[in-house]
């Protein structure tokens, strides 16, 4: 949101744990439809979203696999503490070092320390210069395998319990590499995307890989600082974009993978590699017509990219009827159409 | 001998018996692979075997009953070869041995045998079918028994474990009609396998089939459309060798 002073979000709308889990189907979650058009606000479940595509519209789909990201690791001097790494780049990390235990404050590591992590170890090379409370940690093997054995998904502190890695999958979860869930997909079944592609919608699917929400320091996190984060835009997905009436980004990660991948006309090329594009009213999309997303809070750099979509006085006007109409927030929340 | 060349295959209990003589010809018909099982001993030979063969393996170590482990199988084949095509289901439990009747079970060793043998596939195939259907394309296998469909003494809970994938492996066909990914249940008949010498220990294994043989089936399985959902390997070979 634009000015966030004063705009608190009840913490009763944070949702505490998964649609599923909750007793509702994940795609039976709320949607909130905003268009931009007519300037109009309207309420519907999320599994009538066909309602508002049209034969020939694209759904691009961020297929990247969450992983368990939280990692326990145990200091020289025997102290326990857990890993985040945000960018990966085989066994070099740049990672979060936090107290294992909520509220997860950052703990100082120093240069030159080992580190034993899930049956492997570690050399801690210092801080990353542009980001000081990300780590560069090179571990003497593949970290992917040991994240997998022992890592946690990484959970904030209005999720109150353990949830199982599956509950932060989408559907179509394939590629391994998101420190956090790509969540704006989440409310997707297949059946619900099968009965979408059986009425002409179409499905491509990029990858993202998302890196860290929080550094777990409010000011800092406030600063909303971009750092790389590793996407792939295929051929195919390319190809699928140049035929489509409508791009449909599913996820603000399909934005930044899109328009990165777009040249300045709006044409969308095969491309992959790190990308730190920020889109926002001054970068805004070349490519993407709409977008689906949850609904976060709004010191969340997210809003920036939502103005890029939607004005001031609109997006305002539907987060206070969000909230009136009690929303819920966050990973396992409600969505978002914006058209 | 490219009947698989460019696929990539997961077969779980690769090992030893059926798994690793499905492994061995996947390899040879130029499929990359991943195996698991619980032995990393008798599973890396396996491996040196494939590559042996000329096929890229990844090998892990892994229990399906973990849901961990199997998340950790599907994600880092996903990683090293970018999609999964092919996914045999072979993994089984046949309970304590020798086989005691329903009424003297103990019932932990019976949901042990469902957690194996229905719980797991249900989990690999759910992970490994949502990424197909976005291509459109891939085939699950569920290697199911005659104790599926036959009450044999002794047989309890690793008949109820088969007659339910079966059921899972219907329903399942039912909901992909038209989707491009295809899932199976194969029969592989009495095989001269350590699974089958620790059940009938008095069986003749000269009126056993090779699983090397009955491989085969799968291998035909995995790279031709077969309209049958459940079907026993045999049938298969039958056709190919009046082919």
């Amino acid at each position: 949101m634009p000015e966030v002073a004063g705009w608190k979000l009840p913490p009763e709308l944070r949702a505490r744990q998964p649609p599923e889990q909750r007793g509702v189907r994940r795609d039976h979650v709320r949607l909130m439809v905003i268009n931009r058009a007519g300037g109009s606000i309207g309420h519907t479940r999320f599994d009538r979203i066909g309602d508002f595509l049209e034969v020939g519209d694209l759904l691009v789909l961020n297929s990247s696999r969450t992983l368990p990201a939280a990692l326990p690791a145990r200091r020289q001097d025997g102290s326990p503490i857990q890993l985040r790494p945000s960018v990966r780049r085989g066994p070099q990390w740049d990672a979060l070092a936090v107290q294992p235990i909520p509220p997860h404050a950052n703990v100082p590591l120093a240069a030159g320390e080992r580190l034993a992590v899930a049956g492997t170890q570690a050399t801690v090379e210092g801080r990353r210069p542009d980001i000081p409370l990300l780590w560069r940690i090179r571990l003497d093997e593949d970290g992917l395998d040991r994240l997998l054995a022992a890592g946690e998904p990484i959970r904030y502190s209005y999720v109150p319990g353990p949830i199982p890695l599956e509950y932060y999958q989408t559907v179509y979860a394939t590629h391994p590499g998101s420190a956090e869930a790509p969540s704006a997909g989440l409310a997707f079944s297949w059946e619900l995307l099968l009965r979408l592609q059986a009425r002409g919608v179409g499905i491509a699917d990029i990858v993202l890989h998302t890196g860290l929400s929080s550094f777990q320091d409010d000011a800092f996190d406030a600063e909303h600082h971009m750092y790389e984060e590793w996407f792939e835009v295929s051929t195919q997905a390319a190809a699928a974009v140049a035929r489509a009436q409508r791009v449909i980004a599913v996820g603000t990660t399909g934005v930044r993978a899109l328009e990165t991948a777009a040249d300045r006309h709006g044409h969308v090329r095969a491309l992959r590699g790190w990308t730190d594009l920020k889109v926002s009213p001054a970068r805004r999309p070349r490519v993407v017509d709409a977008l689906l997303t949850g609904f976060h809070e709004p010191q969340a750099s997210h809003f920036e990219l939502l103005e890029a979509f939607v004005d001031r006085d609109l997006l305002r006007r539907a987060y206070a009827e969000a909230i009136d109409r009690r929303y819920l927030w966050h990973e396992f929340g409600d969505m978002t159409l914006i058209v | 001998m490219s009947a698989l060349r460019g696929r990539v295959a997961l077969v779980t209990g690769a090992s030893r018996g059926l798994g690793r003589a499905v492994a061995l010809a996947f390899a040879r018909e130029g499929a990359q692979l991943t195996i698991c099982a619980r032995g990393a001993a008798e599973l890396e030979a396996v491996a040196a075997q494939v590559r042996a063969a000329g096929a890229a393996v990844l090998a892990i170590q892994a229990d399906v009953r973990n849901p961990r482990d199997i998340e950790r199988v599907v994600a880092l084949t996903l990683e090293r070869f970018e999609r999964i095509d092919i996914l045999v289901n072979n993994a089984s439990e046949l309970g304590p041995i020798p086989l005691p009747y329903l009424v003297d079970y103990p019932p932990d060793a019976f949901t042990d045998v469902l957690q194996v043998n229905v719980v797991a596939p249900f989990r690999l195939a759910q992970a490994v079918i949502r990424s197909m259907l976005t291509r459109r394309d891939g085939v699950v296998i569920n290697v199911s028994s005659d104790a599926a469909v036959t009450g044999y003494p002794g047989w309890g809970a690793y008949s109820v474990s088969k007659a339910a994938l079966d059921g899972l492996t219907r329903t399942w066909a039912a909901e992909l009609e038209g989707t491009g990914v295809r899932i199976h249940a194969v029969d592989p008949g009495d095989m001269d396998t350590a699974m089958h010498r620790a059940a009938d220990p008095d069986a003749d294994p000269s009126d056993l089939a090779r699983p090397d043989d009955v491989a085969e089936a799968f291998v035909r399985l995995a790279s031709e459309p077969c309209p049958a959902t459940r079907l026993e390997a045999r049938s298969l070979l039958e056709v190919r060798s009046h082919a």
